[in-house]
């Protein structure tokens, strides 16, 4: 074949062709075309403090995760050119250009941080004083990551996880788009359940409340999720059981969100000693159950001014497990060496 | 029941009789659910220790696991029950019975004759332990003569009265939290699982050293005990541990020529190798049986 002007001509065209009529390998939100450097494993850079950023993006992670939608450049405002300068920290209350279909308006998370500063994590005490050590307190990106989509499938009273293809069947009756099906089908399921497990929360929660020198400065108890893994709920999280009561399962009230957990000292918290009673008994834990049930200490601590009558039988039974343990051990070792040496003896018989 | 020959010989060697078929099966039962609750339990005692996932999945996890550990200690409970049964039985065939025979049956006749019974811990106990501990720290080479049970016997057998009780009371407040905190505040709980939790650790570490040392590992037994399978005790051991016992049914069965020396002779032969005549005498019938006699 000769390589004239028209045949140069035809291979440009088709080749133009096939790049533009492709079908796009990329996230529909990665409408800058982020993805052409990011999608490679090795991009990263050392940062002005020294540390190593991992800049990689995987796509299959992202388009699973709950941030799918949003375009890269919503979150990640200050970035207008490509190749970009190194990127500032993202603004969680930024508005993106995802609508809010109830309201039509364009989401943020503007009114998840107005709850959070009414909650007990909030700057300000009741008495809107500033609180002290503010830099103590957590902001969104303290407990959140993006979290992966956990879809559930349920199916004739069976429930697993995962899409259930029968429900999937029913949905494309009036919607046409599997993208739209998948993503609003993900949404929803996910939301039924908790994304993070009892023991990746109780984790989160245990960055501030397992620091003994943060818990000291807020007058919190020390180690409190510690002592949730002293329960057999904590001990069951570790096992990965995700029927067990996490921390918010308990602080938080019931019908709101964990950004508008209340102090205990709140009277209209349910881990206020007036309400606690409620927490035990609803329909998915201990459905019925007398509210004495939630006067079980579910931080026992081994402290002898917090908890006296608990330590006291703490070392009742540590106690007799030593002088019981102790003493048959020694006679255990005596045994052994006396059947080295059958008839040696400092007295004999006669 | 068929009554069980006191010494069985087989292949030369004499074997005493222990325990009966009931008490075996009583055995088994226990041994076998508290090694299931051990293995189902740690794992939540020691939910960190590297062993505690693998160990919890080989009994189906967090989801099976605790069901498996229920059904375990309800079987516990249910032999508890049917033991105390069998001991009331016991007494009254044992006891109440030959004594309304000989019209002596008082309140005062009945309590004594449970104290006397060889199961019941006694001064003689106290003074084993002295003769045992004077022999193990070389003050002595006579161990103690032991009677039909030990004292060491006699702490295993009496330490999971003990042990049960706090076990299965304790557990029962945790399974059935609901109903109990109708009653009572649920810090109950946080006292119950203290309880359940320590009371375990001190029965395993009790069982699997000191009772399984005694029974399977010491160096007159090891590598097994099989007197919990067969009921019987090969004569060396009876010597050993029962040697007062040993005596008494040696002359009840006729065979007082071929009493062993007490434990703490010059260990010339071992015992166990050293034959057995076969019983020469038509009344020793129910007291020896076997392949010779």
């Amino acid at each position: 074949m000769r390589l004239n002007a028209k045949t140069i001509f035809r291979w440009s065209f088709s080749l133009l062709a096939m790049v533009l009529l492709a079908p796009p390998s990329v996230p529909a939100a990665d409408i800058g075309n982020c993805l052409l450097c990011h999608k490679y494993p090795g991009l990263s850079r050392i940062d002005e403090d020294g540390r190593l950023r991992l800049l990689f993006i995987n796509e299959a992670t992202m388009n699973s995760s709950v941030h799918a939608r949003v375009k890269c450049e919503d979150c990640h405002t200050d970035i207008k050119k490509i190749p970009h300068d190194p990127a500032k920290k993202v603004d969680c209350l930024t508005q993106c250009h995802i609508v809010e279909p109830t309201s039509e308006q364009k989401f943020s998370h503007k009114e998840v941080a107005r709850f959070l500063s009414k909650s007990v994590h909030g700057l300000k005490d009741r008495d809107q004083k500033p609180k002290k050590h503010p830099e103590d307190l957590p902001s969104c990106k303290d407990c959140h990551d993006n979290p992966l989509y956990r879809p559930l499938s349920i199916f004739k009273q069976k429930v697993h996880p995962g899409i259930s293809k029968a429900a999937l069947g029913r949905c494309r009756v009036c919607h046409k788009k599997d993208e739209f099906i998948y993503r609003f089908y993900n949404h929803v399921t996910t939301r039924l359940h908790k994304i993070r497990s009892p023991k990746n929360i109780a984790e989160i929660c245990a960055r501030c409340h397992d620091d003994a020198q943060l818990a000291a400065r807020h007058g919190l108890s020390t180690k409190a999720v510690y002592s949730y893994g002293e329960t057999f709920h904590g001990k069951a999280a570790l096992f990965l059981d995700e029927r067990v009561p996490d921390c918010l399962d308990c602080h938080v009230n019931p019908g709101r969100s964990v950004h508008q957990m209340l102090s205990y000292k709140d009277s209209n918290a349910i881990t206020n000693e007036n309400n606690k009673g409620l927490i035990c008994a609803n329909m998915d834990c201990h459905p019925g159950a007398s509210p004495k049930l939630a006067e079980y200490r579910v931080h026992p601590e081994f402290d002898l001014e917090r908890n006296p009558y608990q330590f006291y039988a703490q070392v009742f039974f540590l106690g007799m497990t030593g002088s019981v343990l102790l003493p048959i051990m020694g006679l255990l070792f005596l045994d052994l060496l006396r059947r080295m040496f059958p008839n040696a003896s400092l007295r004999r018989r006669k | 029941m068929a009554t069980q020959p006191l010494i069985k010989i087989k292949d030369g060697k004499k074997y005493f009789y222990r325990f009966s078929a009931i008490q075996r099966a009583q055995h088994i039962t226990i041994a076998s659910s508290v090694i299931v609750l051990a293995l189902t339990g740690m794992p939540l005692k020691f939910p960190d220790a590297p062993w505690a996932p693998s160990l919890y999945a080989l009994f189906g996890g967090i989801k099976m696991a605790p069901i498996i550990h229920k059904t375990a200690g309800t079987i516990l409970f249910l032999l508890f029950v049917f033991h105390l049964f069998y001991i009331a039985r016991s007494i009254y065939t044992d006891l109440v019975v030959p004594l309304r025979r000989k019209n002596q049956l008082s309140a005062v006749a009945v309590l004594k004759g449970i104290l006397t019974h060889p199961i019941m811990p006694s001064f003689r106990d106290v003074r084993d332990f002295a003769a045992y501990l004077k022999y193990l720290l070389f003050l002595s080479d006579k161990p103690p003569e032991g009677a039909k049970f030990t004292w060491k016997e006699k702490f295993d057998y009496w330490a999971p009265f003990w042990g049960i009780v706090v076990m299965v009371g304790s557990g029962f407040i945790m399974w059935h939290k609901e109903l109990v905190t109708r009653y009572v505040s649920g810090e109950i709980i946080n006292f119950a699982l203290i309880a359940h939790s320590d009371e375990a650790l001190l029965a395993t570490l009790f069982l699997f050293i000191w009772h399984f040392y005694n029974v399977h590992f010491s160096t007159s037994v090891f590598p097994m005990g099989t007197v919990f399978i067969t009921g019987y005790l090969p004569e060396h051991l009876m010597v050993e541990e029962h040697y007062d016992y040993y005596r008494q049914v040696m002359k009840e069965a006729g065979l007082e020529d071929e009493i062993l020396p007490p434990p703490g002779s010059r260990r010339e032969p071992v015992a166990a190798e050293m034959p057995a005549a076969a019983p020469s005498a038509a009344s020793r019938e129910s007291l020896v049986g076997g392949e010779e006699a």
